[in-house]
């Protein structure tokens, strides 16, 4: 099942152990520059908030409702990073508008071995975007649909869609219990307001600016799933403009763009973990317009990144495995 | 067992691992006097605010609610949650008083998976 806690998604599989339980949630983040430079892992800026579609269902935009799951506000153009938090070795698909993160193939419920496409908890912490090439990932970036620059538009020439998309599975009893024996697990430290209010507008994911990240190879290897329990969500992207109408809250704050994080002397981030090699990138996802390139293309002036986005060394944190901890939302 | 004594008794517990479980260095990431502390972990005085307690739990790693409760507390947002629909909660909540775990988790809302 999966439960809404303190704008986490929160998993739990009490039918194949009861320590079959991780969380995860969307994290707020600066939008790196889409300029073709490699850049380190930008900070978590604290959650997006989530809320039950289902408590809002004679708002929000049509369709959500046979969706069903949870929506969160996002401002054109705005970055997210998905953080994965748990134990529990879990599986975990994710499809941006219904297209493959990993492997930029069209979403299917169940795991796929070759290609793999699906992270692993707990060694994957986070996954911040369309993994694209090995090492190499490109920012999700929030755009409406309809303009042609989500993925789904770029690969499938609709924008059905939007949103994202979230399939857990867990790992059998008796591997967990295998596990557990041996004692190799890896223990992660880790914690425009309308009169009269338009249509509310539904987004999808972009491609953006690239980004050092390693997407991990299933290291359990196909058969440690339980593969006939999953738990899923769909995730609608709502357009902060709109958040109010819908839910009655203020939407939050706009991040900071990267320069002006980056002339603060903020850090950004690096994890590596030597032990793991990372997955081939998507040929299809790497074929694909970033959003600055796309707008190079219509002849639209860049987006505002700020000036100086140069990390200095200093600014970059190494993290490993103990000490992944991303989120500087006491920051700000 | 008494809030004061249980919050002595964790952090002897962490500090044994840990020397910066110290009486004096938990007060000072916390917030406040060693000497009150000392006070509060030996019964002398009665729990702090939920503000302190909370900042004790993080330190501490102990659940917040729980130990709100211990001192005898009801944190405020839940307050706050049962003040917006009284009789609702107050009937769920009566409801509930005698269920077991089990039932009482059944009540959790689950995130409903619809056609897509």
């Amino acid at each position: 099942m999966i439960e809404l806690r303190n704008d986490r998604l929160a998993f739990s599989f009490p039918e194949v152990h009861r320590d079959a339980r991780c969380s995860i949630s969307f994290m707020r983040t600066l939008r790196i520059p889409d300029d073709d430079h490699e850049y380190p892992l930008p900070p978590g800026l604290g959650p997006f908030p989530l809320h039950h579609v289902d408590d809002y269902a004679d708002r929000v935009p049509q369709g959500w409702s046979d969706h069903g799951g949870v929506f969160m506000p996002m401002y054109q153009a705005e970055a997210l990073w998905i953080s994965f938090d748990g134990q529990y070795p879990m599986a975990v698909k994710v499809s941006a508008g219904k297209i493959d993160a990993v492997t930029g193939k069209p979403f299917r419920n169940e795991l796929r071995r070759r290609p793999q496409d699906y992270v692993v908890i707990p060694d994957q912490p986070w996954l911040d975007g369309f993994c694209v090439r090995k090492g190499l990932i490109r920012q999700f970036v929030a755009m409406p649909l309809g303009q042609g620059y989500t993925a789904e538009e770029q690969l499938t020439g609709a924008a059905e869609h939007g949103g994202l998309q979230i399939v857990a599975y867990p790992m059998k009893a008796s591997r967990y219990e295998k596990l557990m024996a041996e004692r190799i697990f890896a223990h992660y430290d880790m914690d425009a307001i309308c009169c009269s209010p338009p249509e509310p507008s539904a987004m999808g994911l972009a491609p953006g600016g690239m980004m050092r990240q390693e997407v991990y190879p299933d290291d359990h290897g196909y058969s440690a799933w339980e593969r006939d329990v999953r738990s899923r969500c769909f995730v609608h992207l709502l357009n902060s403009g709109q958040y109010r109408t819908v839910t009655g809250f203020a939407p939050p704050y706009e991040p900071p763009t990267a320069g002006d994080y980056t002339e603060a002397g903020l850090p950004w981030f690096e994890y590596f973990d030597t032990d793991l090699e990372a997955l081939e990138g998507a040929p299809r996802l790497d074929r694909l317009d970033s959003v600055g390139a796309r707008r190079v293309k219509e002849g639209k002036p860049p987006l505002d990144e700020g000036a100086n986005v140069k990390p200095k060394p200093a600014q970059i944190e190494r993290l490993r495995k103990n000490h992944a901890v991303r989120d500087e939302s006491s920051a700000w | 067992m008494a809030f004061g004594g249980y919050i002595r008794e964790v952090r002897e517990l962490r500090r044994r691992g840990d020397r910066s479980f110290s009486l004096r260095q938990v007060a000072g990431r916390v917030g406040i006097e060693p000497a009150y502390l000392s006070k509060i972990e030996r019964g002398q005085t009665p729990p702090p605010s939920e503000r302190t307690i909370r900042r004790l739990a993080s330190e501490l790693d102990e659940d917040a609610d729980v130990l709100l409760a211990m001192a005898g507390k009801v944190s405020q947002d839940l307050q706050e949650i049962v003040m917006l629909r009284p009789k609702l909660f107050a009937d769920l909540l009566r409801q509930l008083r005698e269920a077991p775990d089990h039932a009482v988790l059944r009540v959790a809302r689950e995130i409903r998976d619809g056609d897509w």
